[in-house]
């Protein structure tokens, strides 16, 4: 027998009657501390008070957020462990399964009506479910995926009927380890007995991240034919075609998908992203309408959604103004990210020019000009500069707007910012023939490679002397810093000296705008620690 | 609870079609019959409330077990009503998964505790190898065999059984009670019901063929599952046996 009567309870439904009638059936069970909630926004509030042992969460709560959304909020605002168990209750669970994310699943589906013997049976099950798996769970509460990886083994060997479970929690460690070959291996293994899902889809994003994509491709095309109901399939499919750059074939899979689960926040937003570079404005507006409305009151909430909304509104009338209906949407989006983001320079600065794009066309150049003045004066102060993506598509709106200085000097930044990447400066060079911006980089970066070769033959005084030229040269180049402070690292490692560990903390203090979605971002924080743990 | 994404149009059906027929009958009766499965959830929690602050003498009737029995029962029908709409626009969704065949087995009867203590029926089950774990979808299994049991229970003098054991490498489930057993021309003709030809006993036809093309659904090295009904059960009455690959 389990004893309940210590453990914490919150029951989520938006008819009193069924939590009532649940929380009956909980006492019954001798347990003490029920908590109840109407609404999945109040769930959220009471999980940040109370950590619950056990949610019982109905999955379609009428308005307002359904069981996934709650599940998925919980998990990223972390206020549910590993260790909780969120059991989904449904009238119908098919449809709550294709709504899930196989990253957040829920740890049962119950289906509705149940009895008060249905339920103990379940959690009986559950709560020896997570306790035998306790030293996993454990473990990924700490993020430490080493230990997760070999209480995995553990557990499995004393446990034989959790193997399941422990082979998925196995298969995320390594996943989470970067160790690609022994995941592959376990996931091909896996799926060569059975066509298990979950597995399915993590061995098609596995060859995706490995860039396999004709193995990624056939996976996903075999595996739909099995589950046509299964919406990570179809995702799959159309990262492979956007890998690709085949953004229409992409846009086909994202629809496909969404049509089998149409209330996703990241589907809709790629699937407006796809439409708006195909410019096919119609379905780009309708997908980040969706997502910008799904987004109300959720953390996973994207201000891209409200400027591409805006933007795609605008280029759907093409050079002509857009109607009456469109600029007052145009007006209301951009409004209502002004005031969730109000402190975001960047985000108001580029709202400024979108809405400036749709005003000039109107013949309002004069409330146009004051609102790019405006954004001028923001993005000279920027606390931190645009990602490269971002301040490509800045020059571009800055250039239609007729200014076109304005928009050689927002290149002029991203150049020395993002130039030692050669898909940022051809995209530069579509944009300008100015040889004081295309070639600005030229001896920098010819010093950096120099560096860079000197570096891996270890030569590492040689090279951070080249580094510290390209530097000098371009002082706001992120490669070029970080190269030099880990060039400095290299000989702090070896014998430590205060100056240069002062030189070292300035490299990286001069690019701590470094945008968060950079690739290198992960690389700067690794930096950063090292150095404060000298 | 209502959710008009619940259940969607047909895929890929033009829309000129549709809008020539009016709507598609298909959909409205699913759409119909997801929200009268919501209500009649809702109703069965007012009833259990209800009739849990009446005194024992006035609660454990006849009328209660029948009401329970027979909510039970169209809960199951709806259940499969929506099933077979979704196979027949190919949206019911198949997510397998590893599991203890214990547990499951468990789940059935527990599902049907309070029916089957009130009709004084014994509910046993039996897993034939300790531990033994299978590789199905649980919840479509589960309708099945729950409508089975639902089934049984009409039949069954006082008791029902549940078995599941290995054969020729698929897994078998089989329910069996000590009724009077399936009429002889319902063995005979099992095929045709299976297949979806004779549908004139109603529910139970219909049941049979669901049965089938979830067993179906399940499937490994080209063999399909499938079911079987028979009459020479362990308890004497009529068997129903569910094979999955």
């Amino acid at each position: 027998m389990i004893d309940y009567s210590k453990k914490r309870f919150l029951v989520v439904d938006d008819f009193s009657e069924f939590r009532n009638s649940v929380t009956g059936m909980l006492r019954l069970m001798a347990v003490k501390h029920v908590d109840a909630a109407a609404r999945g926004e109040d769930a959220i509030a009471m999980c940040r008070n109370t950590p619950y042992d056990v949610i019982l969460h109905d999955y379609n709560l009428g308005a307002g957020k359904n069981g996934q959304q709650v599940l998925e909020e919980l998990h990223h605002a972390g206020l549910i462990t590993p260790h909780c168990i969120f059991v989904m209750c449904t009238a119908e669970s098919s449809q709550a399964m294709v709504m899930s994310a196989l990253e957040c699943e829920p740890d049962a589906y119950l289906t509705k009506p149940f009895n008060r013997a249905s339920l103990q049976q379940r959690l009986d099950k559950l709560v020896e479910r997570k306790l035998a798996l306790k030293p996993i769970l454990d473990a990924q509460a700490k993020r430490d995926h080493k230990a997760a990886l070999a209480a995995c083994d553990q557990v499995m060997e004393t446990h034989k009927r959790f193997a399941p479970q422990c082979l998925r929690h196995k298969a995320s460690a390594l996943h989470a380890l970067g160790k690609h070959t022994e995941l592959e291996t376990l996931l091909a293994s896996l799926i060569s007995d059975r066509p298990l899902p979950w597995a399915l889809v993590m061995l098609g994003n596995h060859w995706l991240e490995r860039n396999e994509l004709d193995k990624a491709e056939e996976l996903f095309t075999s595996a739909i034919s099995q589950f046509p109901m299964l919406p990570a399939l179809f995702d799959g499919l159309a990262a492979v075609h956007t890998a690709r750059g085949a953004t229409d074939k992409a846009q086909e899979y994202v629809e496909q998908g969404l049509r089998i689960s149409p209330h996703s926040l990241q589907r809709q937003h790629d699937l407006g992203t796809l439409a708006k570079a195909n410019g096919d404005y119609d379905k780009a507006i309708r997908a980040f309408r969706q997502a910008v409305d799904l987004g109300r009151n959720s953390q996973f909430h994207n201000p891209d959604d409200h400027l591409n909304l805006a933007s795609s509104l605008n280029e759907q009338a093409g050079e002509s103004a857009p109607g009456p209906k469109a600029l007052l949407e145009i007006r209301q989006t951009l409004g209502d990210l002004g005031k969730t983001w109000k402190d975001d320079a960047q985000l108001v600065a580029r709202a400024n020019l979108v809405h400036a794009s749709a005003l000039t066309k109107t013949g309002d150049q004069k409330t146009a000009d004051k609102l790019v003045t405006e954004a001028s004066s923001l993005m000279a102060d920027l606390p931190t500069f645009f990602s490269a993506d971002v301040a490509l598509e800045v020059a571009t709106q800055l250039k239609q707007l007729g200014h076109a200085d304005k928009a050689e000097s927002v290149l002029a930044t991203c150049a020395e910012m993002y130039g030692d990447d050669r898909r940022v400066m051809e995209a530069i060079t579509a944009q300008t023939s100015n040889p004081q911006i295309l070639n600005a980089g030229v001896q920098a970066q010819a010093l950096n490679r120099e560096g860079i070769r000197a570096y891996q033959q270890q030569q590492f005084t040689q090279a951070l002397d080249l580094f510290r030229q390209a530097r000098d040269l371009q002082p706001r180049n992120i490669s070029f810093a970080l190269n030099t402070a880990q060039s400095l690292l290299r000989l702090l490692l070896a014998a430590p000296s205060a100056e240069l560990k002062d030189e070292c903390l300035q490299c990286l203090a001069q690019v701590n705008t470094i945008p968060a979605s950079d690739p290198r971002h992960a690389r700067y924080d690794k930096l950063c620690k090292t150095v404060a743990s000298l | 609870m209502s959710d008009d994404q619940a259940v969607n149009p047909p895929q890929g059906q033009p829309a000129e079609q549709e809008s020539a027929q009016g709507l598609d009958f298909s959909t409205v009766i699913a759409s119909t019959v997801h929200d009268m499965k919501n209500s009649l959830g809702l109703l069965m929690q007012a009833y259990e409330r209800w009739s849990s602050e009446l005194p024992p003498e006035l609660s454990d009737t006849a009328e209660r077990g029948m009401i329970e029995y027979e909510s039970m029962r169209l809960n199951g029908m709806l259940v499969q009503m929506l099933g077979l709409y979704k196979l027949g626009v190919n949206q019911l969704p198949m997510r397998p998964n590893w599991l203890e065949v214990e547990d499951f087995l468990q789940e059935q009867l527990a599902r049907h505790d309070e029916i089957l203590r009130s009709r004084h029926i014994e509910g046993s089950y039996e897993v034939e190898e300790d531990g033994l774990m299978a590789f199905l979808d649980t919840e479509l299994v589960g309708s099945v065999v729950g409508n089975v049991i639902n089934n049984s229970i009409r039949y069954a003098q006082s008791a029902i059984h549940l078995k599941a054991w290995i054969e020729d490498g698929q897994l078998v489930i089989a329910i069996s009670d000590d009724g009077r057993g399936y009429p002889p021309s319902m063995i005979e003709n099992q095929s045709d019901y299976v297949l979806g030809i004779n549908m004139s006993t109603g529910s139970t036809g219909l049941g049979l063929y669901f049965g089938q093309r979830i067993a179906e659904l399940h499937q490994r090295n080209g063999v399909q599952g499938h079911i079987d009904l028979r009459n020479d059960g362990p308890l004497g009455g009529g068997e129903f046996r569910i094979y999955l690959p």
